[in-house]
């Protein structure tokens, strides 16, 4: 029964007729299939929820190997183990709003994370700082627009020279929005020709199988 | 010792990236412990967000989005307290959810900065806002939610039944009057396809500076209604509202944050200049 | 919003011109992909940036770190996993030590499962298999900002010759690629989000913009779905350039003809 459900073109079927519940009524109006599609997100939503149990359950499974195996970092797997209980352990008993989890959550995950996203400041001046340079005209040009839309950014500058807003928004509008628009239509474009390979199979490493 | 001894312009051109950090902090950190309250101008941006803000009528109901964790909720605190300032001034009620897990951490932070706020407009969780939790991690959750809303939400972030509140009105993502979203992650494109796109409803942005160019795309094609732009929008926003917080005290570290990046800039182009044409020199004449 | 040119029965306003989009995608998709013919490719210059990159850090016994992404399996993600396979294979043949750090979101468990295949696949194939070892393939997070100080650890400790950064990699792409310049390793990179696309033009020696990585990618795994993938992208990107300056025309001509026909 299992190796049914894991073959591959049991997997493919589920996936296209998944698809086609979705994708149709989203575009053609047949009212029965509407339900169908709304609960089978629902189902997804659920369904997803439940990875993170298995996600759990890989992680201890891996980090006994290395722990047991004594392969390179196995010390820091067992202070991984002893977080991952402490933290289900706290999260089941007091609950995720009080005690240890809360704490942890707190103290250590939320200013760890804050510290290494605010350093991202300082990498992004030195970088700008060093890239900026006139070393040819075409350079030179962006180096301009550069220097504009940065004193646009300085909030000081508008209120002293009003006439900054328009040129910064400009250049912004302009030259900055078509490369997003760029960028939004080839990324839609690829992700709906990946989609077709999925569809027919010749995409599958997503379903664990290594390729034709 | 160098057998060429000290160039400026060289050093000028290729002066050690260590130099912008320390001047970066000090430039920053100065105006941060002591602000100077130099002007501030309000952009064309955030006075649409304000005025999409306030078009909402006491009653209305909000999907107030929290798809950020701690770090980024530190870039748009001021634009998260201010809008929430307006939101609890006009009686709107709030349907939070969050779309990072760090996201459970964040509202007694934040409603313990609004408490006095709350208090004086009696402002009460389940009656006037209900946090629904870490419902909208991934696209499929956010479809879901979208198409069948007591479908997937049952019960709040503390698992009281949601049934028998304003959330009753309402069934799917058509029903919210705007969706607001405080944004550092991918949620911001999903509620985009699946409740602006498929039900119609506006949705407001307050997003975190490096994400600002796409977004600006989204809201010139109708996508979403109305951008915050980072610290410096939510800054803007507080003074419109007429309620300094901590978005306008960090203006003045933002203005010499810039203006030094500007002046490394400069140095570094004379020093680019000034080498490089020395270089070509000593290769004309062969003089060094 | 501007009023639909037409509405057909049974299509839902607004979403007619989407609809026949999609389904000439479908249509043009699958003929490429089932010509025998293999579609072509231009090489991508970064291609030769890597392959100058790993021969330093060979000539310097440095190792290479490659990594693809943090995402889960998108179209980013599988145009990393070739470069990745292309990158084994060249330190591979050279003897050059593979770090490749994986993880960095909740999605990314599986797409390392795929990875790790490839790679040992890359020095199989390479006759090299005694060379691959799992443990510099470390799983470093499921999370982006713990992945994140990981991943420049291990640029502080191991000191590359190369750092490649492809597939999606976010906003720790700035920090990771400014601490591989601070060890001075050589730093390719893959933009694949606009946001930060700028900011790693700054600090990297050599980036591929948006495209230029899927079609390195194709151009690498020859695999002909992929390179029919880049095919019909193509025809799409002229579709979408003809559209907007027929719309540009129109505008000025008064007309809002094309605005309406996309609503339609």
């Amino acid at each position: 029964m299992s190796a049914f459900f894991k073959s591959r073109s049991t997997q493919l079927t589920i996936l296209v007729i998944s698809f086609l519940l979705v994708f149709i009524p989203y575009f053609i109006n047949i009212p029965g299939l509407d339900w169908f599609s709304t609960k089978l997100m629902t189902i997804a939503a659920v369904t997803n929820a439940f990875t993170i149990g298995i996600a759990v359950y890989s992680q201890y499974k891996r980090s006994g190997r290395f722990i047991m195996e004594r392969r390179k970092g196995w010390i820091y797997h067992i202070y991984l183990v002893l977080l991952m209980i402490f933290m289900i352990f706290n999260g089941i008993v007091f609950g995720q709003h009080t005690g240890g989890y809360d704490w942890l959550l707190k103290a250590v995950v939320t200013p760890l994370s804050s510290v290494i996203y605010g350093i991202l400041a300082f990498y992004m001046a030195s970088a700008g700082a060093r890239a900026f340079r006139a070393r040819s005209p075409q350079a030179a040009l962006l180096l301009i627009a550069g220097l504009i839309v940065l004193l646009y950014q300085a909030p000081l500058t508008g209120s002293v020279f009003p006439g900054i807003e328009p040129a910064a928004t400009y250049l912004t509008n302009t030259f900055g929005m078509s490369v997003a628009r760029m960028f939004s239509i080839s990324v839609c474009i690829g992700a709906i020709v990946l989609g077709v390979r999925m569809l027919t199979g010749k995409e599958v490493a997503f379903l664990g199988f290594g390729e034709e | 010792m160098s057998e060429e001894g000290f160039d400026l312009f060289k050093w000028m051109a290729t002066y050690d990236k260590r130099w912008i950090y320390v001047f970066l902090f000090i430039v920053v950190i100065g105006p941060l412990i002591r602000p100077l309250g130099m002007p501030i101008s309000v952009s064309g941006l955030t006075k649409d967000y304000y005025d999409n803000i306030n078009s909402l009528t006491e009653g209305d109901i909000v999907f107030d989005s929290w798809n950020m964790e701690f770090s980024g909720y530190m870039e748009l605190k001021p634009g998260v307290l201010a809008t929430h300032k307006i939101f609890i001034e006009k009686g709107v009620k709030l349907c939070i959810a969050f779309g990072h897990f760090e996201g459970v951490a964040l509202p007694p932070v934040v409603f313990k900065e609004l408490k006095s706020y709350m208090d004086q407009y009696d402002y009460k969780e389940f009656e006037d806002y209900i946090i629904i939790g870490y419902v909208i991690p991934n696209e499929a959750a956010v479809a879901a939610l979208a198409q069948d809303f007591h479908g997937v939400v049952r019960v709040d972030w503390k698992g009281q039944p949601i049934a028998g509140t304003f959330l009753d009105e309402i069934e799917d993502a058509g029903d919210f009057a705007l969706i607001n979203d405080y944004t550092t992650g991918l949620a911001t494109t999903f509620q985009i396809r699946h409740m602006v796109l498929t039900y119609g409803t506006p949705m407001a942005v307050n997003s975190i500076g490096v994400s600002v160019p796409g977004h600006l795309a989204n809201l010139d094609a109708g996508l979403i209604t109305s951008l915050l732009s980072s610290t410096r929008g939510g800054a803007e926003l507080e003074y419109l509202i007429g309620q300094p917080g901590p978005g306008l005290k960090s203006m003045d570290a933002f203005t010499f944050g810039h203006y030094m990046l500007i002046v490394f800039i400069i140095i570094g182009n004379i020093g680019h200049y000034g080498w490089s044409r020395r270089a070509a020199h000593r290769d004309r004449t062969g003089i060094q | 919003m501007v009023e639909p040119l037409f509405e057909i029965p049974g299509l839902f306003a607004g979403r007619t011109v989407g609809f026949l989009l999609i389904i000439l995608i479908f249509v043009l998709t699958i003929y490429y992909m089932s010509q025998k013919k293999l579609q072509y490719v231009r090489r991508v210059p970064a291609l030769d940036a890597i392959e100058d990159a790993v021969g330093r850090s060979t000539e310097m016994g440095k190792p290479v770190i490659c990594s693809y992404g943090l995402g889960g399996f998108s179209y980013w993600t599988i145009a990393g996993l070739s470069i990745l396979g292309y990158v084994a294979k060249l330190c591979a043949e050279t003897d050059t030590r593979l770090i490749v750090p994986t993880g960095g979101s909740h999605d990314s468990y599986i797409v390392r499962e795929a990875a790790v295949d490839l790679v040992r696949n890359a020095y199989t194939t390479a006759g090299k298999a005694e060379m691959f070892n799992e443990e510099d393939m470390p799983f470093l997070s499921g999370e982006q900002y713990a992945y994140t100080p990981a991943y420049i650890g291990m640029l502080v400790r191991d000191k590359p010759g190369t750092t490649i950064m492809t597939g999606s990699h976010w906003s720790e792409a700035m920090n990771i690629a400014e601490m591989s310049n601070a060890v001075g390793a050589i730093t390719i990179t893959a933009g694949c989000y606009t946001s930060s696309m700028a900011a790693l033009a700054c600090a990297s020696d050599y980036i591929m913009l948006g495209e230029e990585q899927p079609a390195a990618g194709a151009y690498l795994s020859k695999n002909p779905s992929q390179l029919a993938s880049i095919r019909v992208q193509d025809i799409y990107k002229f579709i979408a350039v003809g559209m907007m300056i027929l719309g540009l025309i129109a505008i000025n001509a008064g007309s809002e003809i094309i605005n309406r026909l996309i609503s339609s």
